[in-house]
């Protein structure tokens, strides 16, 4: 969008200037009204089926249950799609994981579907190592060729098979294939958590990674686990940290983080105590002193390990106080805790030593069993480690692999670029990717076999021991893709070593095959089709898991803690940390321009990558937000704009992963810099798990100061009481009813009086996490043009739904952050209604501030007049490319330059229960129309409903004493609510 | 709205709008001309077919349904059609059979019939037909008396002022003509 104003002049797109377009409505004008009654009839055509879908009625959409696979947490979802094309994903409310949420890369998940840089064919290499569409026939025999050379001479090992985590069926068949052809497979994933499955075979001899059930706890400690953002299964954490946030009998949970770099998951905390990256296990170590000092019946063993590392002698390494190290033991022990470690930000090299301290807190606690379910392991348990893929890529060079296969990860992109991946693929005979984006891997292939995406495909995810997924197609295939499982199958067929490998025709019949064991054996005596039809109603099948108590197990008796501080390499003066972003993972979530246009949690930052830093590492250098400067290492250096930031400890400098690709596609490339360019290879020590954090780099100014695009610039809320809290102390004393010595202000119009409904929200900020899922649920529902890097720089973003946040420093000096999401506030007495010349703004009369499209003249006195500024402004018609439109929701206008718009209340959504509840003959009933934004809000802090409903969630959150309304003294009677922020000492 | 001015037709349309000439077109005499000359009059009319009977996600949905072509071959596997001339109220003279086998054409090719819309409705207007059907509107009220038309043309122009004539009629009290008459029912 960035060019369609030029040189300042006021041009449009095919250079008429606004002169010029008033001179041709002059002419145009009087030849209409010379030429009297001429009409001007929009030909529209009509197409129907030739053969119709059965049971598919066009106006009403069709769901299916499916299972996620942006990350390996495997969420339960519900595809909504109307005429043939998948609209919405919203998570499956029956799914143990997530029941019912879903996160931003979840709600993007149809810009994957529906991306116009899909590989749309099977492509191969010519001599001159440009891509050229092939037809599938040729491909496969190319890759079944080379297979069957290599097979033939029985040097099946120089096969390679490279793959994120895939369990089920898929898994089967690629054993049976790689059986067969004496494959070798290597199944990665970027955040491996190797430390945490080698601490807990440690601790509790058992080398997997469990559930850990936050909604259990009452206490949560956290070691740098960013569990709201990438860590294990972060809708399920979002979903467990709503529940130990919700307010019993005067209580709250209560959640602590340690970490160096104050994260999404950080700011939603307690208290953030913020130390030297690397060091965390001395902290642990100091909690584990004081607590093995007052539980009951702890081994000698275990007291003579931890008994060097008094909260005294710790607090002296650290700086962190000894009470506060007291403080936590104590309430370690005396709440239901748990604690937790990892994500690979805390990852350095002294990793498993933390968490094998983190372990032994949970093990001091009493609370093991309770709060950690190692029955209930996580499919990411299986990934392979991070020194077989630095022992394949060594392989590689020497021309040990002779066929790659890799589909599901993208290791040109996630892996350290030291660690010589790309080198090593040249020397790689004969390389296929399976991806169905052109990725860095892929533009290495000698052949891209493009894969469906998963919302076409069959297939199953196992995500954790308790629940098997099934993963079933929406819609139509969108280009001239293939499931991998079925090129598997067919070029199998054309292999001789491997021909009748398979007696399922294809893939669909295999994965049926295989479900009809799984229902031998889960549900005895049930029909089979009965027991899939379930399974595909439901996304899935609970799987009955024995219980599992683990205890300490004899190894801790050899262990000691080497007491040494995390490596790192480079002789800079700044740690780095490499931290995953909630927004794009791992780097996979970068083509999608709804995860771009996100506002980055803390920073606001959108479109691009950024370097944050301690105010005090800036003020050495004199940069500010924005000023560019040039992040070396012996590995390497880049050029990115500095961030300045509190949060973070000043002797790290931290960046996201995830930007900086320079493929996949045009939303991701070029964009940003990616931290893996001038990453060090180091492992951690004892599980040998890839060291995120082990690099030093020296930050170097470079002079020029630029514009870091946000979309909030200021970090404080200059004491006007957006964001308010109070103390979990006060609450239940008094109750103040929200008004905060603001009252009720006289007012010049009567009271505006509803007959039946008045549609109302409720924000409870103790739970906001700042995900920012409702923001991306919001784009998806109500069809909001994503506007780009340029266009957010003019201030022109068009979120509906905004999160604020703002930075404070608790009494203790530690800095946290409040979110306030800022909706429509749909005001009783509204400033942006009586300014609107042609009444396209205006309240109804079920409390609803519409915003009528088709009258709007685009004045734009509405938004200057907002108290809330959450209207927006169309510049522009915001056109996306094919197919990426094919998402657009039909219920909602899409809507064109020179009109406003903003937050409806899903006014859709409303309609649509209208209509449903006139059917039935009865009113619209309490949690009936559901928000998208509630609907995906994993911690569950949006409430909606009828506020004349006494006995409705809504109107009750509303009454709570928490309660209160934005900016109340302006008297807009807001129909939202906000619920204070609680906060505990 | 206004509509994006890079986009030609649509700017004259815009010209058209500030000039005060009504965007809805007229009730139009002649129907648009469709790829097959279908006859609601020999359907609707003289073989009494329910509208339902195609139309059929009238009552259930917001989209009355057109049928698939698999529907039309359903009668039409049957049905040749007589070799005679007809002559339409357009005043267009076709031989029944050949048109009939238009439609064939179609189903062996397998291809969609591209019928123009008659009717069509702005984008930023959310009309129910089921609503409407349940409150027991007739077809006619909007579409006028189709079985008595060989070709379909629009007898009403459709446009807000007809809706909500219709209704200000209907409402049974104040409360309910807010609710009738309220922007957000329609456009959103």
């Amino acid at each position: 969008m960035s060019d369609k104003i030029k040189d300042g002049k006021n041009k449009t797109e095919e250079g008429i200037s606004r002169r010029d377009f008033l001179k041709v409505v002059g002419v145009a004008g009087g030849a209409a009204a010379a030429s009297g009654g001429c009409s001007f009839e929009p030909v529209e055509q009509i197409i129907p089926y030739v053969i119709p879908p059965e049971n598919s009625v066009p106006g009403i959409p069709d769901y299916y249950s499916s299972t996620c696979r942006e990350c390996p947490a495997g969420c339960g979802i519900v595809v909504k799609t109307r005429e043939g094309r998948a609209i919405k994903i919203e998570g499956a409310p029956e799914n143990p994981i997530n029941s019912g949420a879903l996160c931003a890369r979840g709600q993007a998940s149809p810009q994957g579907l529906y991306n116009p840089d899909r590989v749309k064919s099977p492509l191969l290499k010519n001599e001159e190592g440009k891509f050229r569409a092939a037809t599938w026939k040729d491909a496969e025999k190319a890759l079944a060729d080379r297979i069957q050379d290599l097979v033939a001479k029985g040097r099946g090992d120089r096969i390679v098979y490279l793959d994120g985590v895939e369990t089920g069926s898929y898994d089967e068949l690629l054993g049976i294939w790689a059986d067969a052809t004496g494959a070798r497979r290597y199944h990665y994933e970027t955040f491996s958590h190797e430390p945490i499955k080698k601490a807990n075979e440690i601790v509790f001899g058992a080398n997997s990674v469990p559930a850990y059930k936050i909604e259990e706890a009452e206490y949560l400690l956290s070691f740098g686990a960013d569990y709201l953002e990438t860590w294990l299964s972060p809708v399920s954490g979002g979903r467990g940290l709503g529940k130990l946030r919700s307010i019993k009998d005067g209580k709250i949970g209560k959640v602590v983080q340690v970490e160096a770099r104050m994260s999404m998951t950080g700011a939603s905390a307690d208290r953030m105590i913020n130390i030297s990256p690397g060091s965390e296990v001395f902290l642990a170590l100091g909690i584990a002193n004081a607590m093995a000092k007052k539980a009951a019946n702890v081994e000698d063993y275990i007291a003579s390990l931890v008994s060097d590392h008094t909260p005294e002698e710790v607090s002296r390494k650290i700086s962190v106080p000894a009470e506060t190290i007291y403080e936590i033991a104590e309430e370690m022990l005396s709440k239901k805790s748990l604690a937790i470690g990892g994500g690979a930000a805390g990852t350095a090299s002294n990793a498993t030593e933390m968490l094998v301290a983190v372990n032994l807190l949970n093990h001091l606690s009493g609370n093991m069993n309770e709060t950690v379910d190692f029955s209930d392991a996580l499919a990411v348990s299986k990934s392979a480690s991070y020194g077989e893929m630095l022992s394949l890529i060594k392989d590689m060079e020497n021309g040990a692999v002779e066929v790659l296969i890799v589909r599901g990860i993208n290791p040109a992109f996630i892996l350290p670029r030291a660690a010589g991946f790309k080198k090593a693929m040249e020397k790689v005979a004969f390389s296929v990717s399976f991806s169905p984006f052109m990725d860095e891997t892929a533009g290495m292939c000698s052949a891209v076999l493009p894969d469906n995406h998963p919302l076409e495909s069959w297939g199953d995810f196992r995500a954790r021991e308790s629940f098997h997924g099934i993963v079933q197609p929406a819609v139509e295939r969108v280009f001239n893709t293939k499931s991998s499982a079925d090129v598997l199958i067919s070029v199998s067929g054309l292999t001789e070593a491997t021909k009748g490998l398979f007696a399922s025709p294809d893939y669909y019949s295999f994965l049926r095959d295989y479900w009809k064991r799984m229902g031998a054996d889960i549900s005895p005596g049930k029909p089979f089709e009965d027991f899939w039809n379930e399974s595909l109603k439901k996304g899935g099948v609970s799987v009955p898991v024995q219980p599992e108590a683990v205890s300490i197990s004899g190894r801790m008796r050899l262990f000691s803690f080497s007491g040494r501080d995390a490596e790192f390499e480079g002789d800079g003066n700044l740690r780095l940390m490499p931290f995953p972003s909630a927004k794009f993972y791992d780097g996979r979530g970068a083509n999608k321009p709804w995860l771009q246009e996100l506002p980055d949690s803390l920073t606001s930052v959108v479109w691009d990558s950024w370097v944050e830093m301690h105010p005090s590492v800036a003020e050495e250098m004199g940069a500010r937000d924005g000023s560019f400067v040039k992040v070396e290492s012996p590995f390497g250096s880049f050029e990115t704009q500095a961030f300045v930031h509190e949060g973070i400890s000043p002797d790290t400098v931290a960046m996201p992963i995830g930007l900086g690709h320079d493929s996949y596609g045009r939303y991701a490339k070029g964009r940003g810099v990616s931290p893996m360019e001038i990453l060090s290879t180091r492992s951690d020590a004892l599980s040998g798990g890839y060291a995120w954090l082990s690099t030093k780099v020296r930050i170097l100014p470079t002079g020029r100061d630029g514009l870091l695009v946000r979309t909030q610039y200021t970090k404080s809320q200059h004491g006007r009481e957006v964001a308010q809290t109070v103390d979990i102390k006060d609450l239940g004393h008094k109750h103040d009813n929200g008004h905060d010595g603001h009252g009720h202000h006289p007012d010049f119009y009567p009271d505006l009086k509803y007959e039946k409904y008045r549609w109302g929200m409720s924000i409870d900020l103790s739970k906001c996490t700042g995900c920012g899922a409702c923001v991306t649920a919001c784009y998806a529902e109500n069809n909001i043009p994503f506007v780009g890097k340029e266009q957010v720089a003019r201030r022109r973003e068009m979120a509906w739904l905004r999160i604020d946040r703002f930075f404070e420093k608790n009494p203790d000096g530690e800095v946290t952050a409040r979110f306030v999401p800022v909706p429509c506030q749909h005001c009783g007495n509204a400033p942006c209604e009586p300014v609107c010349p042609v009444y396209a703004t205006y309240h109804n009369h079920e409390g609803l501030n519409g915003m009528i499209y088709n009258r709007c003249v685009g004045t734009r006195y509405c938004s200057n007049n907002c108290t809330y500024k959450v209207r927006r402004f169309n510049w522009y018609s915001y056109k996306v490319p094919e197919p990426l439109n094919w998402q657009f929701n039909p219920d909602v206008t899409v809507r064109t330059k020179g009109v406003m718009e903003k937050c409806s209340f899903c006014v859709q959504r409303i309609r649509q229960s209208h209509d449903t509840a006139k059917d039935e003959g009865r009113d619209i009933r309490d949690g009936e129309v559901v928000t998208a934004c509630q609907q995906t809000c994993a911690t569950n802090a949006i409430e909606f409903g009828n506020l004349l409903d006494p006995h409705s969630r809504v109107s009750e959150a509303s009454h709570d004493e928490r309660g209160y309304k934005l900016f109340e003294e302006i008297n807009t009677k807001p129909a939202v609510t906000y619920l204070k922020d609680v906060t505990q000492s | 709205m206004l509509p994006d001015f890079t986009n030609t037709a649509l700017f004259l349309i815009v010209s058209a709008l500030l000039s005060g000439v009504a965007f809805t077109a007229a009730a139009n005499d002649e129907g648009p001309e469709q790829p097959i000359l279908f006859s609601h009059k020999i359907h609707a009319g003289d073989n009494k077919i329910d509208c339902r009977t195609c139309h059929s996600y009238v009552e259930i949905s917001t989209h009355p349904g057109i049928p698939s072509v698999q529907k039309c071959m359903g009668c039409h596997t049957h049905i040749q059609g007589r070799d005679i001339e007809y002559e339409t109220d357009g005043g267009k003279v076709i031989n029944l059979r050949e048109e009939i086998a238009k439609v064939r054409e179609y189903w062996e090719k397998k291809e969609p019939i591209p019928w123009v819309k008659v009717s069509p409705m702005a984008e930023y207007v959310q009309f129910s037909h089921k609503r409407h059907i349940k409150q027991g509107i007739e077809c006619k009220t909007c579409h006028g008396e189709v079985e008595k038309m060989d070709v379909v043309r629009k007898t009403e122009r459709l446009n807000m002022g007809f809706c909500i004539s219709c209704h200000e009629e209907s409402a049974k009290d104040e409360y309910h003509e807010t609710q009738l008459k309220d922007c957000l029912t329609c456009h959103y």
